[in-house]
């Protein structure tokens, strides 16, 4: 909408950021605390950050949507700089960035639509520019046939899929993901991951915060690892296929996996319970 | 564009009211109460400070002349009586008038005035004070000048009326101000409190208008809609039910009256307007706490 080409870039920039919480290194919340983490995320790009919880992959998230600010350092968001913010940016900020969460966040008086379109309404957009954007959007996610559903009544899949509309519906240049497989099922995870990669090759880069060390081995194009508030390694691994094939290999790998799984658990049954079956 | 975000205000606003049917309704009703019991307080109020105001009307300063005083004099006295700060109005009343007025009195009794030779009874000036005069110091003072003019036989002013009105009055003040004070704190709590709670079933909501970008006017305005149409509601339930209550007291005191239409108005301006501030109040402190 409003892209215009810049020199830089950079879409996120992480400057000697530390953050503590007094002397406990957690405060009340159960945030985490960061020393001196630095990287910068380009234009487009698809990354994952992973650690043990407890590690301040979600804090650090926080800074970046500068619902906290760091204690010293820097966080650079487009035009935004942590420093200079002032409080009236923020909303500004927010709507240059998606957010997603494990637990969707959607509001249950209202729509799948109107859950996806409250982004957009409160721009002052017209009823006719929502109406285009959050149809497209909602085709994008597969979910048109559901545009007048309750939340409640989605499956968490589902739901995950409205929260990341809604996440896309101000064309921003990065979606932040924290944890968003965290309450899905393997299957429902993978669409997930699937749609976050389809968003991803149109351009939007994607921040996916993770403790799933198993997506990240098998589709980890960069991963910047944070364990105890420090970036451990910052890598990008060169893998060969496009993801979409890594996916369906995954998943072929998972359905053998269960096979197996279930067959075990068939064989134990009948050793454990041999008169169960008359 | 504003009428856009206008509507999207009052559609955020009703949303709520539609959602939490259940949660609107309770807060309405505890609203309704408290509100009840502050009506109760001014209608009370109202009625003894038209109690007040009618004896007020009874306080007037009498101005008695000396017997043959010419007429360029009396009118003299008049203007001087006029000029007066204290003074709103003056009346001349004749020594025909007064023996009229006397007779009338007198009623069945009149007969005795008969026997009179000739009117005892002087000219007089029946002086009513300006509202804000009708105390005792101000008579005090005005009679003692009137006194001293040339012509005046007599002042009276019913002192001894006058300073335990004033008495009574600083009492009912006093009592009401007392009471008031309580009542409106304890109403005025028991609102914020009401409207926090809807305030707070919509943290989730808050929240996450904050997350998708929205500014604090989009957060705020729904909220305060909310709130004044609460107050609003609140305000017409709770005349409705002072309107029961003072029917039945009516049996009891029946010169008890209901408040006026201008005054029903007011009271239901102000019950919106607490309802609107009591929601910003909520708010605001939410606002700054995430």
């Amino acid at each position: 909408m409003q892209d215009t080409p810049r020199e830089d870039r950079t879409v996120i920039g992480v400057y000697h950021l530390t953050k503590s919480f007094g002397e406990k290194g957690a405060n009340a919340a159960g945030e985490s605390a960061l020393e001196d983490v630095n990287f910068q995320i380009a234009n487009g790009e698809f990354v994952f950050l992973v650690g043990p919880s407890g590690a301040g992959k979600s804090t650090l998230l926080r800074m970046i949507y500068m619902d906290e600010f760091p204690t010293s350092g820097q966080v650079v968001v487009g035009q935004f700089v942590s420093t200079r913010m002032k409080r009236k940016d923020i909303p500004f900020l927010r709507r240059r960035v998606g957010i997603v969460f494990q637990d969707y966040k959607l509001l249950d008086d209202r729509t799948v639509f109107d859950n996806i379109a409250i982004g957009m309404r409160i721009t002052g957009a017209t009823p006719y520019q929502i109406k285009r954007r959050v149809g497209s959007l909602l085709n994008e996610v597969g979910l048109y046939h559901k545009r007048v559903a309750m939340p409640q009544t989605l499956s968490g899949g589902e739901q995950q899929r409205v929260a990341i509309a809604r996440a896309l519906v101000n064309h921003p240049a990065i979606l932040l993901a924290d944890e968003p497989t965290g309450n899905l099922d393997p299957d429902s995870a993978e669409d997930i991951l699937r749609l976050l990669f389809k968003i991803n090759s149109g351009g939007t880069a994607v921040l996916m915060a993770t403790h799933d060390q198993h997506f990240v081995q098998t589709f980890g194009q960069r991963i910047i690892h944070l364990r105890d508030g420090r970036v451990l390694e910052d890598r990008t691994t060169n893998l060969v296929g496009n993801m979409s094939d890594r996916l369906e290999s995954v998943r072929l790998d998972r359905e053998r996996q269960k096979r197996i799984d279930r067959e075990i658990k068939r064989q134990k049954a009948s050793v454990l319970a041999p008169t169960k079956s008359e | 564009m504003f009428m856009r975000r206008i509507f999207y205000i009052i559609d955020e606003a009703f949303r709520t009211v539609k959602r939490h049917k259940g949660l609107t309704s309770i807060s309405i009703v505890i609203m309704s109460l408290s509100l009840l019991m502050l009506a109760v307080f001014l209608l009370a109020t109202d009625n003894v400070l038209k109690l007040v105001g009618q004896a007020e009307q009874e306080l007037k300063v009498s101005v008695y002349l000396k017997e043959g005083l010419g007429n360029p004099t009396i009118e003299e006295l008049y203007r001087d009586i006029l000029t007066q700060p204290e003074v709103s109005s003056v009346n001349f009343v004749s020594k025909d008038q007064a023996l009229e007025s006397f007779r009338e009195q007198l009623g069945d009794d009149a007969d005795a005035l008969d026997a009179l030779r000739n009117n005892p009874l002087p000219h007089s000036f029946q002086v009513t004070p300006g509202a804000e005069f009708k105390n005792e110091e101000s008579l005090k003072a005005l009679a003692a000048r009137i006194q001293a003019m040339p012509g005046v036989e007599e002042v009276r002013y019913g002192r001894e009326f006058v300073e335990k009105f004033a008495a009574v009055v600083r009492g009912v003040y006093f009592v009401d101000f007392v009471v008031g004070f309580i009542v409106i704190l304890s109403a005025v709590f028991i609102i914020a409190n009401a409207v926090r709670l809807t305030v707070i079933s919509r943290r989730r909501t808050i929240e996450i208008l904050k997350l998708v970008g929205a500014t604090n006017p989009y957060i705020v305005a729904p909220f305060i809609i909310e709130g004044a149409f609460q107050g609003g509601v609140a305000a017409v339930l709770s005349l409705l039910l002072l309107r029961i209550v003072t029917e039945v007291t009516r049996r009891a005191i029946p010169d008890l009256t209901f408040f006026s239409v201008e005054k029903s108005l007011i009271y239901f301006l102000t019950c919106v307007l607490i309802g609107a501030l009591g929601s910003f109040m909520a708010l605001r402190r939410m606002l700054r706490m995430s």
